[in-house]
């Protein structure tokens, strides 16, 4: 569904992601953990180009998404994206939140997109909030929606970007119940994360990244239970 | 001792009364005050409408030249513009444009709906541009991670989140604008202040009707105020962030 080849990308001099190849398929889920500064956000801001590489290629549904003939805005329709910082319109209801983009971008009539929303809402038990302001929820409800947000748009495949580092601790659990209630959907995921557990539980394989490169891969059993390289062995004896 | 102060309090009273009468209804004078009224409120309104045109694309021009690179040139023309404007008189750019660019046109109310509109284009620019820098980066990219196209984003995102952040800033702009018409009378406008200023000539007294119009522009202005309060209460309607 993705491949990555060869992704590179430089902020000025300082080049942050050094050469990256990656397959991802559908369904799979990939969590991809490392330090700050290793690159992995920015790896996943690359795959829907929020960040545009500076070397490379990624392919996503047979379509090369870093070729300038590429409309780029037609596949992010099918790529959701969540945020640390949930970023939803604040100046917007919940229900308005999650109906702009497909009522928009014509991808749903305004009935459709108002049960389509409906019907995520009730799953996730925030109807009641359907006219709320963003600013009226708190932080695990803000995700949650900016989750439902994305799935509106009925997407193939989902980023998220350490959705749970800006949440305090009692709102991480529902955010976390809510993303493995779509991977055993099937949902296609790319995670990036410092939740060990999540990563333990729900990937389908397991990326650790440092100084912008893919340094070990595998299942999570293997992965966590028999680390090979030096830098993994070490990130993990301090973050488990 | 008190009588004599009764006595002058009466006589200004009447002064007053009779200068009052010669100002407004005297040959039904106060129909020029109205007259001018209207004409100081078609400028503004026309002035303010065309200036937030201008500077809304000024702004989100100069924004998306920042990732679009072939508008770079129209950039440059633009922060010509803006430097330009603010750095010279209002007062010079009306004589330019009014002597200059548009001798031959008659309407001179159009005129000076262009020279103020233009004008204030350059100052709202500037207020809108840090209005959209004040939305967080992360508005942007969720609008477009969502499919939205840059223009959608600034239009149905980030445009309503600026403009309720330099709303002040604006009204105060408006403000500004609304007085600064009272230089258009130095052309053949008849709008408040010129209003004043013939009335003044006709009855030889200047003092009653200049003091009017500032009363009269007080109240206009004062009750913009109330409007943009209004205006920003409905606003933040979602603002318990």
């Amino acid at each position: 569904m993705i491949t990555v080849k060869n992704l590179q990308k430089s902020f000025g001099e300082h080049q942050v992601l050094q050469g990256i190849d990656q397959t991802i398929e559908q369904g799979e889920k990939v969590v991809v953990i490392g330090p700050s500064g290793s690159g992995k956000s920015t790896f996943l801001r690359c795959l829907n180009l929020l960040e545009v590489p500076t070397g490379g290629e990624i392919w996503f549904e047979g379509q090369n998404i870093t070729s300038k003939e590429t409309d780029i805005h037609a596949l992010r329709q099918k790529m959701g994206m969540v945020f640390q910082q949930f970023n939803l319109f604040p100046h917007l209801t919940v229900l308005e939140n999650i109906t702009l983009a497909p009522v928009r971008l014509k991808l749903q009539s305004p009935q459709q997109a108002q049960e389509k929303a409906k019907s995520l809402l009730e799953r996730i038990g925030l109807w009641e909030k359907a006219n709320a302001y963003p600013g009226q929820l708190s932080g695990g409800q803000k995700q949650r929606i900016a989750i439902v947000r994305a799935l509106a748009m009925n997407p193939d495949v989902m980023l998220f970007d350490e959705p749970t580092s800006a949440l305090d601790p009692e709102m991480v659990g529902e955010v976390l119940e809510l993303m493995k209630d779509l991977a055993n959907e099937g949902m296609t995921m790319v995670v990036v994360t410092h939740e060990m557990g999540f990563a333990r539980e729900v990937a389908t394989r397991v990326l650790f990244m440092d100084e912008g490169k893919v340094l070990e891969q595998g299942a999570p059993d293997t992965f966590f239970g028999n680390p090979q390289h030096p830098r993994l062995q070490d990130f993990l004896s301090k973050v488990l | 001792m008190f009588s004599y102060f009764g006595a002058q309090h009466l006589l200004w009273m009447q002064g007053l009364q009779k200068s009052l009468y010669r100002t407004f209804v005297e040959k039904d004078r106060y129909m020029a005050f109205l007259k001018g009224i209207g004409v100081t409120l078609e400028i503004s309104f026309f002035a303010v409408l065309l200036g937030t045109i201008i500077g809304v694309v000024v702004a989100v021009v100069k924004h998306m030249s920042k990732k679009h690179h072939f508008l770079r040139p129209l950039e440059w023309l633009l922060d010509a513009y803006v430097l330009v404007t603010r750095g010279t008189p209002v007062y010079v750019q009306l004589l330019i444009l009014n002597t200059v660019v548009f001798a031959s046109v008659q309407n001179k109310i159009l005129v000076a709906v262009i020279t103020f509109g233009i004008n204030s284009g350059a100052y709202v620019a500037e207020i809108i541009r840090a209005g959209i820098n004040s939305v967080d980066k992360g508005q942007f990219e969720a609008g477009n991670s969502l499919g939205l196209r840059d223009g959608a984003v600034m239009r149905l995102i980030v445009l309503p989140q600026a403009i309720r952040n330099i709303l002040p800033a604006l009204g105060n702009e408006f403000i500004t604008l609304v007085k600064e018409t009272s230089i258009a009378g130095t052309m053949a406008v008849n709008d408040l202040t010129k209003a004043a200023e013939r009335i003044g000539g006709a009855t030889y007294d200047l003092y009653t009707p200049l003091l009017s119009i500032a009363v009269i522009y007080f109240v206009l202005v004062f009750g913009m105020t109330r409007l943009l309060k209004l205006f920003e209460r409905r606003l933040a309607r979602s603002d318990n962030r």
